[in-house]
């Protein structure tokens, strides 16, 4: 930047603040707000009705219902998922059910019939993913369900041999603990096979010895007949050995961010100590879940962090186990889970004496994260009125809170998926073992809102494939005066208010509608003007 | 002067910047505008791509010893350029722009920082500062505020993708163009016009009728500014895709996204629309497994890396010699195989360079061979040019732009004889 440009900004920089929203800022939310803010922060948006109910049972009492997803009644959500069986499946019987392999000379039919039965848990999880967040009665479940994937992300586009194992992935890693402990959420990804095979880590193991190489020499020899092959097989044995991404991102993104409190030679202790951490190869019938190979792990004890991290003979998956439990309790960890979870939930750069205290609470609890979300919500900075309608939505977060304020009803959930992909965010298909960003930095770029309006105008206008606006949602409009529908409309959308900009466009819509219809008609009138409404900057905002 | 403002500060000192002739003079005045007709494509590999067998050094025994399922050899096709290296057979038809001179690879080239991880080293790259992580503007960003001037083309930057990448990110506005917009229809973009601002301009007063609605205002909120944009932009490159041409034959260009992509881009530099700068990603480089020699996942996308850079350079005609095109990745992968066919992040990579008046036909860098002796860390290759010397090379010959102190934070560029 220029000096020209920074002295002309400091001169006219004072003159564009706006006093009225100055001292809006220090005025506290009404009860209402508060629970606006709740839905579209701890919801994907509130359905038809549901601020009513907040309102009626008060917002704290919502939070503490929420935070005991147990107790809450979901049928609706519970009767959409049944038709979606792979989700509920162990892992036995995933694969039994739907691993079958394509035989020797299969025909060209059969190929495709048995690939299709290999796809059916991949589509299904997408889709459970989609029809939890768009009907859950346990919305706050859902949307730390939605923090968690990323944090500990994996992704179908590792490649087909994933393609059966997110499933339980889901099950067991994700909602198994998403109020439970931090540290056991960490355990059960570290030892499940879709992260041992998305990071590498099943593949990590010791380098061979010079005696396993002689065998192995011998071997081909004996195999091949010949010399050639017999050296290609020793220089290919001698290389195969220790595997470092996984060790990189758990201490990376998974605990203690990048670079904090350690350094390369821990990555590579951390990556011997996990060696042997592999997926039991499964026959029909089998667990293919975790399994520690001796054979394939470096013995001895390991430091890492200043710390001995102390083996055991025939038990090596202790130094592991040590190693995990010691990064959970790490008050690096704390910190950079505290702060992403406030980023999340409160702000994208999250208030500095919050991070301190909710750290602080992370240790106390050892990682509770019930806890330490209920502690969050019932911070003063949570509430506060700075962060009011002030993130910016993620693609997930748009299009699901587009479906849930508008009520809309779904036979399949398929356009939705390619949507996602569209918008750069598709279910469990991020490559990037980061997971998605989210942060208005990372989503917000000039070109992107064009897709957004695409889909509001599609979504209210009835051409999205299986998905539709209920007439009921039209019903509660009172009929007259046709000018005041967009008012009505524009509160079931967005109840926290829009500015000037959108009401006069949304005017001008009502006008132009009106002067050419002598008797207006709300279902023609109304799509319109909610495809608008979705459109608008205010709903970018949650 | 602070080196990172925010956007909002920007929008606001550039809207302000409409309403004050006296201030766009000195403005000039202190960027001179960069020369016309110059474009700078910058295209990213993601995860860390192998240039070990992208360009081969064919007959160092070394070479084979580190790799001896994946290596590429010279019965699989390679392309020989010298006594040292070959073209993998995916990239020969990038072979004749060497003959030429207007290819220009450069060797162990990367960063300074000893991080493998590769959202740091993107980062860093992308930000062309190192370690330092409170630098957040991207690199061509930053270029593009230093020279900005009011009536300057809407289309000085263009991301060819769903989301800026970082070096784009910043202070400047840079037009992310979605995928699919040729065939989207238009619709929506008028449906949104008086949403995000222009309305209040062009159509009749607001019915709330307050004085100040008439007058231009700088437009502080992000996500209007962001919407107003969109739909200018995205208005004009529909026209130009729809009317402009390549100069090559249909079905030149590959049919992947990448492909896709470029041809684009050949069709907005053909318009002469002022296109300074441009991003196009390749993602999935990161091959940790199963990458393969002469079959494999690698060989695919460094073949079709090859065709649409090739049919790219070809749709240019005797403009590649305004178009620098500048490939790049985070870093470069172990010079060992690791068992799993494939390679784990390393240091040293390479860039290529085409166009722009490089000095091609020549391989530059400083090679140093493959002995252990040689290798970083024993088994990485080492860095030996500093990205950011490729950077200012590049800026400066393409664009004649000097990058003053701080462009690179901590950091005063080398002179490289890429020209």
């Amino acid at each position: 930047m220029g000096l020209v440009l920074c002295s002309l900004l400091l001169g006219l920089g004072p003159s564009f603040q706006d006093p009225a929203a100055e001292s809006q800022k220090v005025q506290p939310l009404s009860e209402r707000e508060r629970a606006v803010h709740l839905l579209s922060r701890l919801a994907f948006g509130g359905r038809p009705g549901d601020l009513e109910r907040v309102l009626e049972m008060g917002v704290e009492a919502w939070i503490d219902q929420q935070l005991q997803p147990q107790d809450l009644k979901d049928s609706w959500c519970d009767g959409l998922i049944s038709e979606l069986p792979s989700v509920s499946m162990n892992q036995v019987e995933i694969n039994n059910e739907y691993g079958q392999r394509v035989p020797a000379g299969a025909s060209l039919e059969e190929r495709r019939k048995i690939q299709r039965r290999r796809n059916t848990p991949r589509y299904e999880l997408m889709q459970s993913v989609l029809v939890r967040a768009l009907t859950s009665e346990r919305q706050l479940q859902e949307v730390m369900s939605e923090f968690w994937r990323n944090h500990f992300n994996v992704s179908f586009t590792k490649g087909a041999g994933i393609s059966l194992m997110i499933n339980t992935y889901e099950k067991d890693v994700i909602r198994g603990h998403v109020f439970g402990q931090f540290h056991s959420m960490l355990e059960a990804s570290a030892k499940h096979p879709a992260m041992l095979f998305f990071l590498d880590n099943a593949l990590s193991r010791r380098p061979a010895t010079k005696t396993e190489l002689k065998a192995i020499g011998r071997r081909t020899r004996r195999e091949t007949g010949s010399e050639v092959r017999a050296d290609q097989a020793v220089q290919l044995a001698k290389q195969r050995g220790l595997n470092e991404n996984y060790a990189r991102e758990l201490l990376e993104l998974h605990t203690l961010g990048v670079d904090n409190f350690y350094k390369q030679k821990d990555v590579v202790a951390v990556a011997e100590a996990l060696t042997g951490w592999t997926i039991r190869e499964a026959k029909r019938g089998d667990d293919p879940g975790f399994r520690f190979e001796n054979a394939m792990h470096v013995p001895g004890n390991k430091r890492v962090l200043g710390k001995v991290i102390r083996t055991e003979r025939d038990n090596g998956v202790i130094e592991g186990e040590q190693i995990l439990t010691l990064l959970a309790r790490h008050r690096g960890t704390a910190e950079f889970i505290s702060e992403k979870l406030l980023r999340y939930l409160v702000a994208d750069e999250p208030p500095k004496a919050l991070l301190k205290a909710t750290s602080k609470e992370f240790q106390k609890t050892k990682g509770d994260l019930q806890a330490v979300i209920s502690f969050i919500l019932k911070s003063d900075e949570f509430w506060q009125r700075e962060h009011f309608q002030a993130k910016f939505k993620t693609p997930f977060e748009f299009v699901t809170s587009s479906l849930r304020v508008t009520g809309a009803e779904f036979e399949n959930t398929g356009s939705i998926l390619r949507v996602l992909i569209e918008m750069g965010q598709p279910v469990y298909m991020c490559d990037p073992p980061t997971g998605y960003y989210d942060t208005a930095e990372a989503w917000l770029d000039p070109g992107v809102l064009a897709t957004r309006w695409e889909f509001a105008l599609n979504l209210a206008a009835g051409k999205l494939e299986g998905i539709r606006i209920p007439d009921s949602f039209y019903e509660d409009v009172p009929v007259e005066p046709a000018r005041l529908w967009q008012h009505h409309l524009s509160q079931k959308i967005i109840p926290a208010g829009v500015g000037k900009r959108t009401q006069d466009a949304l005017t001008r819509t009502t006008n132009a509608y009106l002067r050419r219809n002598k008797t207006p008609d709300i279902r023609q009138l109304g799509p319109q003007l909610v495809g608008l409404l979705l459109g608008s900057p205010e709903f970018q905002r949650q | 002067m602070k080196q990172d403002l925010n956007r909002r500060q920007f929008l606001q000192a550039s809207g302000a910047l409409a309403l004050s002739s006296s201030a766009l003079g000195k403005l000039r005045l202190s960027a001179p505008k960069p020369p016309a007709g110059k474009t700078m494509v910058v295209l990213f590999l993601r995860g860390g791509a192998d240039n070990l067998n992208m360009l081969v050094p064919y007959k160092d025994k070394d070479y084979h010893q580190a790799r001896p399922t994946i290596a590429i050899q010279e019965d699989d096709g390679l392309v020989p350029l010298d006594d040292g290296f070959a073209l993998h057979p995916g990239l020969a038809p990038l072979a004749p722009y060497y003959e030429s001179k207007q290819f220009a690879p450069v060797l162990n080239v990367g960063s300074p920082h000893f991080t493998r991880s590769h959202f740091d080293a993107q980062d860093f790259m992308e930000r062309a500062a190192p370690g330092l992580r409170n630098i957040t503007s991207g690199w061509l960003n930053r270029y593009l505020a230093h020279t900005a001037s009011a009536d300057a083309s809407e289309f000085r930057a263009l991301a060819m993708q769903n989301l800026l990448p970082r070096s784009l990110r910043g202070d400047y506005p840079v037009l992310a163009v979605p995928s699919g917009l040729d065939r989207r229809r238009s619709g929506a973009l008028d449906r949104f016009d008086e949403f995000y601002g222009e309305g209040e301009m062009a159509g009749e007063p607001s019915s709330a009728g307050q004085a100040d609605s008439m007058e231009p205002q700088a437009e502080t909120d992000e996500v209007v500014y962001s919407g107003q944009k969109t739909i200018q932009t995205l208005r004009r490159f529909q026209k130009i895709i729809a009317q402009g041409k390549n100069r090559v034959k249909d079905g030149t260009y590959p049919s992947s996204s990448f492909g896709r992509a470029l041809s684009a881009l050949g069709k907005v530099i053909h318009a002469g629309e002022g296109l300074e700068i441009a991003a196009v990603d390749y993602h999935g480089w990161d091959h940790h497994a199963n990458q393969g020699g002469i079959q494999g996942r690698h060989t695919e996308m460094v073949t079709d890396y090859g065709q649409a850079v090739a049919a790219f350079c070809r749709d240019l005609g005797p403009r590649l010699n305004d178009v620098l095109i500048l490939t790049m990745t985070e870093f470069g992968r172990t010079v060992r195989e690791n068992g799993n066919t494939g390679t784990d992040h390393g240091r040293g990579g390479a860039m290529f360079l085409i166009g722009g008046g490089v000095r091609g036909g020549q391989i530059h860098g400083n090679w140093k061979g493959l002995k252990e002796s040689i290798l970083a860390d024993g088994r990485d290759l080492p860095v030996l040019t500093d990205f950011r010397d490729v950077f200012s090379a590049s800026l400066k010959q393409l664009f004649d732009f000097r990058a003053p102190k701080g462009f690179f934070p901590q950091y005063k560029p080398k002179k490289l004889r890429l020209w």
